[in-house]
Formats: C-alpha cells, sequence, structure tokens
C-alpha cells in the first residue's frame, strides 16, 4: 500500500482556494493466448502524485512520477503557479466553491498476485477449449487484472485512502461458416477483486464456456436481421449500455454545458413511465455495487445520482465546480484514472431500475422481432442517438426464439427509444469490465433489466 | 540523456544478472504543459512530470515485460525480479526475436521547450476564430498542448537509439446549435511542429466546421437504397483502415488464421486507384516512431500498391510465426497515407447519382470478414450530384472487402494532421438505410 507523505502539506495549501493533493499508484497485469502461444505476458506499475487548485473559477494541476513529499511540495506549487497563469489570462471571476463537511474513508488493503496465477488459470481454460471445442478455427484468452490506490488528502471535504482493484478473463472464439466466412464471439468472465479472488477454479467456468461455444455455433448458421425499425427485446447486457452511452454522457454535467440534449430535458419526460435510472455510487438495489465507489477524486462523500424517475428526467452528474454553476449537490462523480489525471465527471454504475415482467413472458409476447443478447461496443452522440454493435442475438418469431442473428448493429435516439419501452423484466445484469473513454479511461459498471422496446436495426 | 542511458544500463545489466539471455530496456522522460477548454470557457491549466521505464526480457526463450514508472533502485530492482519471474511462468517460444545488429544512433526533432504563451495564444485564438466564423459552434471541449519527450532505449544485443522530440497537438470536440436543434457532435485532433499558423488553419479544421455547421438542420433518411457512399478521411480511417489492419493485415488475425487475406500477398485486393502506407518517416508527420517496439528502426512500408497486396503489420514475432516479413513500423494503424487522386471533392460530387458524404462513422466492430452496419454521422445525403441536406438516424451497411474494389474515386484534397495523409474516397454500392 502507498505510504502517507501528503497528508502532513496540508499545511501547504493555499488560504482561500480550494486544493487536492492525490498520491495514486495504478497496476495492470495481463496475459494472453493466441492459438494457444502466450503472446503478451505484461506487468505495469504506475504511481505518482499530483495537485489540483482552484481559485476564481480556474484550475491549475501539475503532477510528477515520484511518490514523495519533495514530489507532492513541488507540484503543490506548480497547480498553483498554473492557476495563477490562468486568472492572468483569462480571468474566471467565480466564488470559491462551497466547502463540504470533512471526513475520512479507508478502504482495505490489497495483494499482488503473481504472474504465474494468470498464465496458470489462462493455459487451463485454454487447454479445456482446445479440447471441446472441437469447431474453432481461432481462440483467445486474456487474463487481466487493473487496479486503482489512491491517497487522497483536500482543503475540505473527505479525504481517503481508497482501492478498487476488477479482475477479468476474456474467451474469444472464432468458428467458420460452411462458406468459409469466419464469425467470431467472445465474453468476459469477472468482476471487482484481485485475480486470484475471482478466479480460484477453471472447472467453474467451463459450464459457461460450453454454453458459449454453443452459441457460436448457433451463430455460424446465423442469418442477417431483417432492416429497419423493429421490436426488440434488450437483454440485460444491451440495456445496460444503454444507461451509459445514451443516457449517461449526456447528463454529465460538463457534456450539458457543451450543448448536449439532456440541457432542455431538465424536468420533461424522457421516457415512458416504467423507465427510472440511477447512478449508483456503492450499492444497488441492496447489494454491493459491481465497482463501488466511496468518495471521489474532490472529496465528496460518494452517493447515488438519480437521474430518470419513472420517465422524467431529474438531475444531473456532477464534479463541485458544475454542481455550484447549476445549484444542485455534487454526488462524488469526479474521477481520475491515473495519478497524473485531472478528476473528470465520469459515471460509477449506472442503471435502468428492474420491472416486473418476467423475461419468458416478454419474449412470448413479440409477434415478429428480436431478443438482444451481447454487445462488442457502443457509442453514442450528445443529442442521444446511439449505435451498439450486437454480437448475439435471436430472431423472435410468433413468440418463440428463432434463428440466431449475424453481427449487426442497432441505433436511435434514447430518448425517443425509451418513450417505447412497455415492458421491464426483474432481473438486472450488471457489466463491468470495459473502459469508458472520455479524455481517460475509466472503469465502470453497467447494467439493467432487459427492455421490450422499439430500434433501428441494420441488416444488410 | 545521460542519466537515461546510464540507467537504461544498469536495469539492462541487473536483468543480465538476474538470468536472462537477452534484454530490451526503453527509459523515457516527459514533460507536458496542456490547456484546457469546457463548454467554450477556459478551465485549466495542466503541467505534467512523467516518465517511464520498459523492460522485455528473454530466458530460455520465454518472454516477459514489465514497465514501471520510478527510477528509484529499490523499485527498479523489484521490477527486474518481477519481470524475470513472468518470463519463467512463460512457455519457450522460439518466435521472439529483438534487433541483434548493434548500432548507435540518436535522434532530435521539434521544439523541446513549451511556448506557453505562444500555445495560449493560439488557444484563446482558436475559440475566438470559432465564435466569429461559426457562430453556431459551440466548443464542447479543446485540449492543446506542448509535449517533449527523451528516449533512450538499450538492448543486451548492442542496440542503443537515443531520441528528443517536442511538438504541440489539440483536440477539438465540437458540434452546432440553433435553437432546439443541434448537429451530432465532431472531434479531431492535430499535431503541429511549431506554432506558426492559426489552428483553424490547420490540416481540414474550417472545411469540418463549415460542415457541422450546416448540420444543425438535419433530418432521417426516408427508405432505403444502395449508392455511393464519400468517405471522408476521418470516416475512412475508422471504417476502412482500422479493419484492414485489425482484420486483414493485423498480426492477431494472421497468426490465428482469421484473415480473408492471409494467403492474398501478391494478389489484387483493392481497386489499382488504392494504395495504403504506413509511413512513420514520411516529411507531413510529426515525431513519428524511430524504433519498433522489438528495437528495429522504424521505416515507411507499403500495406496496399495500386491495389495488390504488397506487406503485412507484422512484428518479427508475428513474421517468425506466419513465415511472413516482419514491417516496418509498430502500433495500431500507424501514420496511414493514401495517395490523393486527381479530382476534386467537389468534382466527386457532381458525378454521383445518389449516396452519402459520411464525416464519422459510429459502427459496431466488423466482423472478420470485413461485415459492418453502423451510423452514417455527421453526414449529408448526395442526390443528382449535389449535397441535399444532413442527416441523421442513417445506417450504412456492407462489407469492407467488397467496397475496396469498388472505388470511384479518390479526392485531390486530403487531410494532413501530423499522424496520417488521407484523401476522401468514394465506393460505390454500399447498403443505405433510413427509418
Amino acid at each position: 500500500m502507498l505510504q502517507d507523505l501528503i497528508s502532513a502539506k496540508k499545511a501547504l495549501f493555499e488560504p482561500g482556494a480550494h486544493t487536492e493533493l492525490r498520491m495514486q499508484r495504478n497496476r495492470k497485469r495481463n496475459v494472453m493466448l493466441l492459438a494457444g502461444d502466450i503472446v503478451e505476458n505484461n506487468r505495469s506499475d504506475i504511481a505518482g502524485v499530483s495537485a489540483r487548485v482552484y481559485r476564481g473559477g480556474r484550475y491549475g494541476f501539475s503532477s510528477m512520477a515520484e511518490c514523495s513529499a519533495e514530489a507532492a511540495e513541488r507540484v503543490l506549487r506548480a497547480a498553483a503557479e498554473n492557476a495563477a497563469f490562468m486568472n492572468a489570462h483569462a480571468p474566471g471571476r467565480k466564488p470559491a466553491l462551497p466547502s463540504l463537511p470533512a471526513g475520512r474513508v479507508v478502504c482495505e488493503a490489497i495483494h499482488d498476485p503473481a504472474q504465474r496465477v494468470y498464465t496458470d488459470f489462462a493455459r487451463a481454460l485454454d487447454n479445456y477449449i482446445a479440447e471441446h471445442c472441437p469447431k474453432l478455427v481461432s481462440r483467445r484468452i486474456y487474463a487481466t487484472e487493473d487496479s486503482m490506490e489512491k491517497l487522497l488528502v483536500v482543503s475540505d471535504g473527505t479525504d481517503a485512502h481508497t482501492v478498487l482493484p476488477r479482475s477479468y478473463v476474456y474467451v474469444y472464439m472464432t468458428a467458420e461458416t460452411d462458406a468459409g466466412t469466419p464469425v467470431e464471439l467472445y465474453h468476459a468472465f469477472g468482476g471487482e477483486r484481485t485475480f486470484d479472488l475471482n478466479f480460484t477454479d477453471p472447472a467453474a467456468y467451463f459450464q459457461d464456456i460450453d454454453r458459449l461455444y454453443e452459441r457460436l455455433m448457433q451463430k455460424r448458421e446465423g442469418v442477417y436481421a431483417d432492416a429497419g425499425l423493429r421490436t426488440v427485446i434488450l437483454g440485460g447486457e444491451l440495456t445496460g449500455i444503454l444507461s451509459h452511452e445514451a443516457v449517461g454522457h449526456t447528463v454529465e454535467a460538463d457534456l450539458v454545458l457543451g450543448g448536449s440534449v439532456a440541457g432542455r430535458c431538465l424536468g420533461k419526460p424522457v421516457a415512458s413511465e416504467l423507465v427510472s435510472l440511477t447512478d449508483f455510487a456503492h450499492t444497488a438495489f441492496g447489494k454491493r455495487c459491481p465497482l463501488p465507489v466511496f468518495v471521489d477524486d474532490e472529496g465528496t462523500l460518494a452517493r447515488d445520482a438519480k437521474i430518470i424517475e419513472n420517465g422524467i428526467l431529474t438531475g444531473y452528474m456532477h464534479s463541485r465546480e458544475s454542481a455550484q454553476r447549476f445549484g444542485m449537490e455534487p454526488c462524488g462523480n469526479a474521477r481520475a484514472w491515473l495519478f497524473s489525471d485531472e478528476p473528470l465527471i465520469r459515471m460509477r454504475n449506472t442503471a435502468i431500475h428492474p420491472g416486473k415482467d418476467k423475461l419468458e413472458d416478454m419474449i412470448a409476447s413479440v409477434d415478429e422481432g428480436y431478443y438482444l443478447i451481447s454487445t462488442n461496443n457502443g457509442q453514442a452522440d450528445t443529442t442521444g442517438e446511439f449505435m451498439f454493435g450486437i454480437t448475439m442475438g435471436y430472431e423472435i418469431k410468433n413468440g418463440k426464439l428463432g434463428r440466431a442473428l449475424l453481427d449487426t448493429t442497432i441505433s436511435g435516439v434514447a430518448f425517443e427509444m425509451l418513450k417505447t419501452v412497455d415492458m421491464v423484466s426483474d432481473q438486472v445484469e450488471w457489466e463491468s469490465s470495459g473502459f469508458c473513454g472520455k479524455k481517460q479511461p475509466m472503469p465502470v459498471g453497467l447494467g439493467g433489466p432487459a427492455l421490450r422496446c422499439k430500434v433501428m436495426i441494420g441488416g444488410r | 540523456m545521460e542519466k537515461l542511458e546510464q540507467l537504461a544500463q544498469r536495469v539492462l545489466d541487473a536483468a543480465k544478472e538476474s538470468g536472462a539471455q537477452f534484454a530490451q530496456c526503453v527509459v523515457k522522460e516527459t514533460e507536458t504543459h496542456e490547456f484546457n477548454m469546457l463548454g467554450n470557457e477556459f478551465s485549466l491549466m495542466r503541467t505534467l512530470f512523467d516518465r517511464s521505464v520498459e523492460l522485455s526480457v528473454l530466458k530460455d526463450r520465454r518472454k516477459g515485460t514489465i514497465s514501471v514508472n520510478s527510477f528509484e533502485d529499490e523499485a527498479l530492482r523489484k521490477a527486474v525480479a518481477d519481470c524475470i519471474a513472468s518470463a519463467e511462468s512463460a512457455e519457450p517460444d522460439d518466435a521472439w526475436e529483438f534487433d541483434s545488429e548493434p548500432r548507435d544512433e540518436s535522434f532530435t526533432e521539434g521544439p523541446l521547450v513549451c511556448d506557453a504563451e505562444g500555445l495560449f495564444a493560439r488557444t484563446r485564438e482558436l475559440a475566438e476564430d470559432i465564435a466569429a466564423r461559426h457562430p453556431r459552434i459551440i466548443i464542447e471541449e479543446l485540449y492543446t498542448e506542448h509535449k517533449a519527450t527523451r528516449t533512450v532505449l538499450k538492448n543486451s544485443a548492442g542496440v542503443s537509439c537515443r531520441t528528443a522530440e517536442g511538438g504541440y497537438n489539440f483536440t477539438l470536440t465540437y458540434s452546432a446549435h440553433e435553437g432546439e436543434k443541434a448537429s451530432s457532435f465532431y472531434y479531431g485532433e492535430t499535431k503541429l511542429a511549431d506554432l506558426d499558423k492559426p489552428f483553424i488553419d490547420c490540416a481540414l479544421i474550417e472545411w469540418e466546421l463549415s460542415s457541422v455547421e450546416r448540420q444543425v438542420d438535419s433530418k432521417p433518411l426516408e427508405g432505403k437504397f444502395t449508392g455511393t457512399v464519400l468517405l471522408a478521411p476521418g470516416a475512412l480511417f475508422e471504417l476502412v483502415l482500422s479493419t484492414v489492419n485489425w482484420n486483414f493485415v493485423g498480426e492477431n488475425a494472421l497468426i490465428d488464421g482469421t484473415s480473408i487475406w492471409k494467403d492474398k500477398l501478391g494478389q489484387q485486393v483493392a481497386d489499382e486507384q488504392l494504395s495504403l502506407r504506413f509511413a512513420p518517416r514520411a516529411a507531413d508527420v510529426v515525431a513519428g516512431e524511430r524504433f519498433t517496439d522489438e528495437g528495429y528502426r522504424a521505416e515507411d512500408y507499403d500495406i496496399i500498391r495500386d491495389g495488390r497486396l504488397t506487406g503485412f503489420a507484422l512484428t518479427q514475432y508475428g513474421a517468425n510465426k506466419t513465415g511472413g516479413v516482419r514491417g516496418g513500423c509498430t502500433g495500431w494503424c500507424p501514420y496511414p497515407h493514401v495517395p490523393a487522386g486527381g479530382k476534386s471533392l467537389d468534382e466527386i460530387i457532381s458525378g454521383i447519382e445518389r449516396g452519402v458524404l459520411v464525416m464519422r462513422f459510429s459502427g459496431g466492430e466488423p466482423s472478420p470478414s470485413g461485415e459492418f452496419s453502423g451510423v452514417a454521422k455527421n453526414s449529408f445525403l448526395i442526390e443528382n450530384g449535389k449535397l441535399v441536406t444532413a442527416l441523421t438516424e442513417t445506417m450504412i451497411s456492407g462489407c469492407i472487402a467488397d467496397m475496396l474494389k469498388t472505388v470511384r474515386a479518390i479526392s485531390s484534397e486530403v487531410l494532413r494532421d501530423g499522424t496520417c495523409s488521407l484523401p476522401f474516397i468514394a465506393f460505390d454500392g454500399v447498403t443505405v438505410s433510413g427509418k
């Protein structure tokens, strides 16, 4: 764990300015097996200290790749100089940030598994696939862990020593259609915690691997979707990416200031009454979130940010500065990826709330449409227009699942598409393996129940 | 530089003493100065002092790699031990290979000291130029920076390289607004060797701003047709070149055999108008790669020449695995250069009966065979040789491998943003669908 060399530097904070001083370590471990060979076998440890000073509506920031008391002093001085430069060249003339009550949050330490833990586990899964999935033309296993450990002291608010580890195994499989066209499918297993705690027994994943292979075999005989506006059941993974990409980003206050569609929708209906959406801090629906955040990098104690309540847009996600500007309360959304990154408004665990419907009833209710299960990427616009790649799905004909789909894409405009939601399942599915990209990467959780709705689907 | 060199040598010596038969160490120091604007307003100034040490070792034909950013003795000792342990956990693989021809090289390029006042002035000027010339544009984010990096690469076979490189860059994200109407957002990054020109006059910034401003009035396409898709340089990179790089000529696709071009070296894979070169040393590239991840001197090389497949994006490891030839540089679709064509953009548009001009593509990852579908962002409908209207909620779909053979025209205008040189290219036979 990081040694606290920065708390004592609070005495150097400039009076009248909001100051954050952060020491941070990011570690990453990864192993990739491609066709049975280890093609990546990497470890990375990045650590350092940074300071950010807010005065008169302008921020100054500085960082050094060194964890020492001297480095802390240097970045404090440089950050103050940068804030002064900005105020001299582009005066902000804004009041000081409202102060927050003092506090301190400390999380448990984590340990560091040896590289052999990753290589052995990846090898065990690869051996199983090689033996039990005979029709593959290619297989890849990617075992990875990343973690952020942060020591934070602030001029006002909550000081913290936190750590957020997560680890995953990605399994990629490729087969060929009878015509020789490659088709691919993958799944990521894992979640919060270090690799050795998440992955103790390779055999525990064999059943999931069998199911992935079975789906790929269905997909190699799959069909193109019929392009156009269609009734679909979005599985929980798709609902999660919709919550994050198509809604979440538009309600980040910095993007609202940049002209996002949410800026003119506050207090208005943006979804069916069946839809509520929250950016959860650390606990959701009575359980620990996939990637819990207890305090953000501005010293704000984290709590849930309610975004949509029964179809009405009720709030945005904020930093302390944007919350002051909008006259709202910050909920702890200001997060930084590396020690050398400044806090930005980021999501944490963004999800649509579950409803009362059963998934099987939802499928049975569709005469002609699609059940969409897996995605490999998603993007959205500040207008709310979104696009998600679909890697696994099925036709629905007369209330029953039909043939599998080949890769396709769905698109729509979030605040229009969410108004077409007329059934919501009672089970929430979470996903947390990816990174959100917004100047810096950031681990986030996203999730939701299955939704029945209408979207545009691409075909051929 | 001497300090970095001594440190690299120290790490190499420690790796050899720990049992590595081969070691390569890359030590880097970077200083960054950055200005940020959010929502048309200055928000932040950053100064970053970074460094890193990356060590790769081969022990008994097993490879391990570690990167840390501490220069402290204890941290480096631990890094060497962890790297050796990583290698020991891997399987032996004869394909690992680094440059073993001794050489000693030094390069210096670009301004190594930041002109902070000059950078701030250019940043403010860009915001003022946009406000004056394009009043409907809102800057969502603008980051401008100067970065200076000193790098030393040394390996135990006698390769020794030093680079000192500096340059500016800016990343601009914006959208157009009028009342309740708004365009899709658009973004681009530009690298510069100096601050000589106003930022708005660099790359295709002015054309892009004007186009996005016109997209404030956009509407969904009705129906579906097969027509011409004219890809602007950014969309060409996102959709076509990325797929070529990853799915068709990339190392993973070749090693696992899923590339549909794996047996097509020397064959026609694209229209003869089309060539593609990865060119880190081209004159229009700012601070391009000097040495590859395996220590070889970085060089320009052809992927496609006059429509014929001439090379794969392989490292020496990938070349050894597949029996192929190593590519000249490393990275993700690195420094792509596509030669300009003979027609202007206006001439190309005037010859299109029905199609779309696409500035940005937002789509699912194309399948290994190159099948794709996605949203044509920041796009215009073309009918009877004219841009008719800006579009929203419009999808395009097709197959990249097929599209490459249906090139209708390549523009004389090119995007030069310090990392690439890319024209507009029109492809026939693409499906365009709306509501």
